[in-house]
């Protein structure tokens, strides 16, 4: 445990260990020798590093905890956006946890070592205790990270903007492009959020979420969190989730776009000199323009790492693989997740992605892309073992075997 | 030093990474290692944590 002195600052795993940085912040993974010599003992490692020949070997198991917990701290959001990948509704879901049930997965999350909190909804600004839960994590030793749609409960937000290690707004489009994408005439305001918010602190950025309607407004994005001097632009994949669901025929991007996602991105960095972040569900996206797959590694751009690198708990505290999955058929919860990330067979096809048929085996991304989203998988191919349907890889192996569902797809031109 | 995965994910819907760096190339990743290793060698230990 980390007590009240700051932030994690490593941990140990099977192939060495994970050291915190603050600044830059970072995590750095490194082997075991590099470990010891940074401080970390066999004893702190315990039985992690009983196999020898894990040492070094980063992906070769899953992780002993989660990097980072995804926390859907609620499921209200008076939004009501079109594609809102949970589904969120005007009133709380049946079955919330309040603050002190978060207060105990956060003790939990901190006693399996993990670093990180992004905390979302639902609109968690509206929460009346979201600074006790975020003071709560700082005291236990992770940082609390926000996503907010801005729209609501800033004024209780900005007293408390300084608890977060970054904060996104979402901002999917600009002007008219907003509502077209969202549904919902919102870009005034999530702006002045914006500004406000980066009055208080640095570290503002936005989450972009990439649609067939605002693909061609992306640069016109990145120079607007330029404008505002935000601090990186994250970019995220539509998810047929939630109302995304019923959405995706329409807003997902098509094919064609997806191809030229990466140009797009590496132009739009470049000329307004803006740091992006990318989801890793656009990792196939990426890996259709044959990056080096060892810089890919050292970065660590990884596909689906849900139910390892990461974890998602929903409003009434159960665990799954990611926020986009649904909960594993026991069911655990927050509370219990040591006891449940150690079992066999524990987040199911988000650990058995090796299993992963063609075009994936034989990609030569595949430890990194592990099959790409598993969480569209399921949605659009009805199981969340086949290979990422929009991936481009598997879009043209498809086609390439007179596979027509692949020209079915909605995402296709 | 196996990977840096730089910066903090707020969006609590996917696992985001930096991928700035990518875009300027493998001199770019292998100037990034030795910075964070010396970064790392003048950090406390961490003795208190597993």
């Amino acid at each position: 445990m980390s007590g009240n002195r700051g932030p994690r600052r490593a941990r140990a795993e099977a192939f060495g260990a994970i050291f915190q940085l603050e600044r830059p912040r970072a995590l750095v993974f490194v082997d075991r020798t590099m470990a010891r010599r940074r401080g970390v003992s066999a004893e702190m490692a315990k039985d992690l590093w009983r196999d020898p020949d894990a040492d070094g070997d980063l992906g070769k198991t899953p992780l002993s905890a989660p990097l980072e917990a995804h926390l859907q701290l609620t499921n209200h959001c008076a939004v009501g956006c079109k594609g809102c990948y949970t589904g969120a509704s005007p009133t709380p879901a049946a079955g919330e946890w309040g603050l002190e049930q978060w207060k105990r997965a956060v003790d939990e999350l901190a006693a399996m070592g993990v670093f990180h909190l992004a905390l979302g909804g639902g609109e968690s600004a509206t929460l009346p205790w979201l600074g006790d839960i975020a003071r709560h994590a700082r005291a236990r030793g992770l940082i609390p990270n926000l996503t907010t749609s801005g729209l609501y409960g800033l004024d209780a937000l900005l007293p408390i903007a300084g608890l977060f290690g970054q904060i996104n707004v979402s901002m999917d489009g600009l002007g008219q492009t907003y509502a077209a994408v969202r549904g919902v005439d919102g870009f005034s305001d999530a702006d002045a959020a914006l500004i406000k918010l980066r009055k208080k602190k640095r570290e503002i950025g936005i989450n972009v979420v990439v649609t067939r309607k605002n693909f061609a407004d992306l640069d016109a994005l990145f120079a607007y969190a330029r404008q505002r001097r935000l601090n990186e632009v994250e970019l995220l994949r539509f998810k047929p989730s939630g109302r995304g669901a019923a959405a995706h025929r329409t807003l997902a991007p098509t094919d064609a776009q997806n191809r030229a996602l990466w140009p797009v991105i590496a132009a739009a960095v470049k000329k307004h000199r803006m740091r992006a972040r990318a989801d890793c569900s656009l990792t196939p996206m990426i890996a259709h323009h044959e990056p080096d797959p060892e810089m890919l590694a050292r970065l660590a751009v990884y596909g689906c790492t849900g139910g390892d690198f990461l974890v998602g708990v929903k409003a009434s505290g159960q665990v799954a693989a990611c926020s986009f999955a649904a909960p594993p058929r026991k069911r655990p919860s927050a509370h219990d997740l040591a006891d449940y990330w150690q079992q066999d067979g524990a987040f199911g096809a988000f650990r058995q992605w090796k299993s992963t048929p063609e075009p994936c085996r034989s990609c030569r991304y595949f430890s990194l892309c592990r099959g790409g989203c598993k969480a569209v998988s399921a949605h659009l191919a009805g199981d969340p073992r086949a290979p990422d349907p929009e991936c481009p890889r598997v879009i043209d192996f498809a086609r390439a075997k007179g596979d027509r569902r692949s020209t079915l797809l909605p995402i296709v031109r | 030093m196996l990977a840096v995965k730089l910066g903090m994910n707020p969006n609590s819907s996917s696992l985001g990474v930096d991928v700035t760096f990518l875009l300027f190339g493998a001199a770019a990743v292998s100037l990034l290692t030795p910075v964070v290793a010396a970064l790392l060698r003048f950090r406390r230990p961490p003795t208190d944590e597993r």
